[in-house]
């Protein structure tokens, strides 16, 4: 029963990974921008659903609602204002700008929040399901099915909808985008706001499972890392799999050698793949 | 070069323009009319400039001087999609398309910047299906995935998908074999029935003389000889340098 549970608990774990690293699988793929801000996002987002339910008892599945427009408007004016205007850089220059944008975002969250962890505890809490003795926490499955719809309505933008081609195009060729009219700056923008909608949501769904504290940000960074080298760039598919094999991995590793050397085996493999097979397992080119 | 006389007439009129790359000059004073109603051809020899031209005429390289009309408008300093919205549609050279979409999402990436409802886009879609029936079968696979022609009928259609009034077509024969380079005339002469514009760059000096009204040859970023594909075809001078026929 115990390798039933931890396969549980990797499923609903991995979700929830694919969640945090979606987006910033989407910016890299498509702006090829790696966004250090990602993790402060979930974080900032993380903060807007425990502040909506401390002080207005807003459940957080509402806050998501909230969330998505107000950090998809974040972002948008982000890339709009700063990133676009080096986005023809180098890599290392926007790496740098989005460092330093980072520590911007990451210590006004220090300096107003505090660094003290703390915990979003429903009221009253919702108990967990129990099925042949595999036990899940109620609040981290409705987590897992609103993670794995909102990866799955990043899949629907960006098949079914005129800006998702767009989006789509400009990563697969960038000027074969622009000769079809699209306009560059606004679709890298609109991605980016896509990218920090889905931080900020991803964040909303942390707050029930993690501590909160800035000083998470950089361990869902990480996450967002390895998530996107396992499963590789450039799929809904990818970051899916990433994720669940990621937590797998930490769930195993956990069990075997104790969980203080989980995160190691998970940087270790990160290393591997990074040698033998830098696509990751579902890399390709175009987003879809 | 240009005959003032059927400038009038034209779609596209260049006087004196330059552009290349940064600090690298590539155009040197291009003077080319397209006539409204006619399939012009561009040939010369590669490095001759004639990518760097399609490429500046779309708006993906700035123009550093000189005039780009279009029916009265200056489009010298226009971008790329205010360019496409005057009717002028670049076909890439290698075909570009979106490999990972499938074809029918690279038409509807063609359509991107016009706005137009759903009917008229199934209509406009249509309308490449029937003239590459290929399409059709195949609409649903991935780009990267058709054969050369098919790719090269996937891009021309694209571009018929952004309602062309000018289709620039960069290399329409490249890698083909025979048969099909014969299907994709046969397709550019009927849009040109059909009253369309064609701009052809071309490599193949034979099949492009033979299809166009006009031609121009262009050689180290100049044009160095215009005139018809005619008189083009049975000048000496082009006989020479581009056909291999020896005096």
């Amino acid at each position: 029963m115990l390798a039933a549970q931890i396969l549980i608990n990797a499923l609903v774990l991995g979700c929830l990974y694919a969640c945090i690293a979606i987006g910033f699988s989407l910016v890299w793929g498509v702006l090829n921008v790696i966004n250090l801000i990602h993790g402060s996002f979930i974080v900032l987002g993380a903060y807007l659903a425990w502040g909506l339910y401390q002080s207005l008892h807003i459940s957080p599945w509402y806050s998501l609602a909230v969330a998505a427009p107000l950090f998809f408007v974040f972002g948008y004016v982000i890339q709009r204002l700063i990133l676009n205007r080096v986005i023809t850089a180098p890599v290392l220059v926007t790496l740098t700008l989005t460092f330093g944008l980072d520590l911007i975002l990451n210590n006004a969250m220090i300096y107003y929040f505090k660094a003290d962890y703390r915990k979003l505890t429903l009221t009253p809490p919702m108990g967990s399901v129990s099925i042949f003795d595999v036990v899940v926490p109620v609040d981290r499955l409705i987590a897992t099915v609103a993670a794995l719809a909102l990866t799955f309505v990043l899949y629907l933008i960006l098949r079914r909808l005129r800006v998702g081609r767009a989006i789509v195009a400009v990563r697969l060729d960038r000027d074969a985008a622009i000769l079809m009219g699209v306009k560059v700056n606004s679709i890298y923008a609109i991605a980016f706001g896509l990218g920090a909608a889905l931080a900020g949501c991803a964040g909303v769904l942390m707050a029930l499972i993690f501590p909160i504290s800035p000083l998470t940000s950089t361990a869902y960074l990480g996450k967002a890392f390895v998530v996107c080298v396992l499963g590789g760039l450039g799929s809904v598919s990818g970051a899916l799999a990433g994720g669940i094999l990621l937590a797998l991995i930490e769930g195993v590793g956990s069990a075997m050698i104790g969980p203080a050397h989980a995160t190691t085996l998970s940087f270790v493999l990160l290393i591997v793949f990074l040698i033998l097979r830098p696509q990751g397992l579902l890399g390709r080119k175009g987003f879809e | 070069m240009v005959d003032p006389l059927v400038a009038s007439a034209s779609i596209v009129e260049l006087k004196n323009l330059r552009a290349g790359y940064g600090e690298i000059q590539v155009l040197w004073g291009i003077d080319l009319a397209v006539r409204k109603g006619e399939i012009t051809a561009l040939i010369g020899s590669n490095g001759a400039g004639k990518t760097t031209l399609m490429r500046a005429l779309s708006g993906l390289i700035p123009i550093q001087s000189g005039a780009y009309l279009c029916e009265g408008y200056d489009l010298s300093k226009a971008s790329a999609a205010a360019i496409l919205s005057r009717g002028i549609v670049h076909v890439p050279e290698g075909r570009r398309l979106f490999g990972a979409m499938s074809i029918e999402d690279n038409l509807l990436m063609g359509a991107y910047s016009r706005h137009i409802s759903s009917s008229e886009l199934k209509r406009d879609l249509d309308r490449v299906y029937t003239t590459f029936p290929k399409l059709f079968e195949r609409r649903n696979q991935a780009s990267a995935t058709l054969s050369g022609g098919e790719q090269q009928m996937c891009a021309i259609g694209r571009g018929l998908m952004s309602a062309p009034k000018l289709l620039m077509v960069d290399e329409l024969s490249l890698g083909l074999s025979p048969l099909l380079v014969e299907q994709l005339v046969a397709a550019l002469r009927t849009l040109n029935a059909e009253g369309m514009s064609i701009l052809l760059v071309e490599q193949d000096v034979i099949t492009a003389l033979d299809l166009c009204h006009t031609a121009f040859v262009m050689d180290m970023g100049r044009i160095v000889r215009s005139g018809s594909g005619q008189d083009l075809l049975a000048d000496p001078i082009i006989g020479e340098a581009y056909l291999g026929v020896l005096k």
